[in-house]
């Protein structure tokens, strides 16, 4: 059994070293998926040994984890809950949208392009949190079980929120009402 | 090697007609975009996936799920977003919305990283639970490698660690890891093949 170079040397030869790395990587896991302990590698197309020690006791030490019952139910939940509230503009006659990405979860969501982005054709008033129960106008309790919650839900979001110009005129009018 | 399925999109331009690799998750992804309900069968596929980067990248349960929640909740709100970008390079089983999915979930976890500001230097309990039990023996040592191996896996820096997580722990081609880190696939073989004699050095080092 031949070691290969460490690749310390040229940028070529470390190209050359990952690359035979990548191959026993690829052989390595394929075998793991299999359940047997390590591939079919030709002496020649092996890496260094310290490499493929390295190697074979990640896939070996690193399991894969799943995340207890209860918390993927209660996820699941959620993701229903979540896809009801998109359904319901379809539902009321309108299209289909997406909800509002979250404001405070920090993604800068990966753009693929192509179809045109329909969360810029909504606005909401401000983040929904999508991991609890949703609140839109304080009408989702009926929404969810009645059309006219439904028909309501839909104009909600089909109507932009009003500026932050507008909403304090009006929190300033209601503190006059009352 | 299974042959690779193809689809034909588009008008023929100039008389040929635009051939497409399907990405392997194709129609669950067109099902969930129908109806968002059945996007549960995407996340089942894989919220395991998602939660062990989380935790392997987190190294906390608790912040690992809540990372994975949003992950999901993110992906399905914005799923009307996702465009199957699948090439022929990327071979028969590619997932481009797998990638697309660990975009996201990269995003949530740096950001919850960058957030909490705390050291990262914790036990892998959890994960050394799934030594057999039966085994005590057996079980130690194998809590000890797994230790030592989530060390050695831990002090990586940021890319270099990432990389090794999606390659042996999702199982991730090269491709893929390289879609969601944004590099090269030859920049993504090198910073593996890096990774992994670090390791070594680390593991090297380690009384046993």
């Amino acid at each position: 059994m031949t070691d290969a170079p460490t690749g310390s040397g040229s940028r070529d030869s470390q190209d050359v070293d990952a690359l035979i790395t990548d191959r026993y990587l690829d052989s390595l896991l394929a075998a793991h998926g299999r359940g047997a302990d390590t591939g079919p590698v030709s002496a020649d197309a092996l890496p260094a040994f310290a490499v493929r020690l390295a190697a074979d006791r990640l896939a070996r030490d690193l399991p894969r984890l799943h995340p207890s019952f209860r918390f993927e139910e209660a996820l699941a939940g959620k993701l229903n809950q979540a896809a009801a509230l998109m359904r319901l503009p379809t539902a009321a006659g309108g299209q289909p949208v997406g909800l509002p990405p979250f404001a405070d979860a920090g993604t800068s969501l990966p753009v693929t392009g192509g179809r045109g982005d329909v969360l810029d054709r909504f606005r909401f008033d401000g983040p929904i949190e999508v991991g609890r129960p949703l609140l839109i106008g304080g009408a989702i309790t009926s929404a969810a079980i009645s059309l006219a919650g439904a028909a309501y839900v839909a104009w909600r979001i089909r109507h932009p929120g009003a500026s932050p110009m507008v909403r304090a005129a009006r929190a300033v009018a209601r503190t006059r009402l009352t | 090697m299974a042959r690779p399925a193809l689809w034909r999109v588009g008008r023929p331009e100039a008389g040929e007609p635009r051939l497409v690799h399907l990405d392997r998750d194709r129609r669950l992804v067109e099902a969930a975009q129908a109806d968002p309900a059945r996007f549960e069968a995407l996340y089942r596929k894989y919220l395991a996936q998602v939660y062990s980067f989380a935790y392997y990248e987190l190294r906390d349960h608790h912040e690992a799920e809540d990372a994975t929640e949003r992950t999901f909740l993110s992906a399905l709100a914005n799923l009307g977003r996702f465009e199957e970008r699948a090439r022929p390079a990327d071979g028969a089983g590619a997932s481009t919305f797998r990638v697309w999915l660990f975009q996201i979930a990269r995003n949530v976890v740096a950001q919850r990283r960058r957030s909490r500001r705390r050291h990262p230097e914790a036990s892998l309990e959890a994960a050394a639970n799934v030594a057999d039990p039966r085994d005590v023996e057996r079980a130690v040592v194998r809590r000890d490698d797994l230790g030592a191996a989530g060390r050695a896996l831990a002090r990586l820096p940021g890319d270099r660690r990432r990389a090794l997580i999606l390659r042996f722990v999702d199982e991730m081609t090269t491709q893929e890891i390289a879609g969601i880190l944004g590099r090269s696939e030859g920049a993504v073989r090198v910073l593996i093949h890096r990774a992994l004699r670090s390791v070594a050095r680390e593991l090297d080092d380690t009384p046993r």
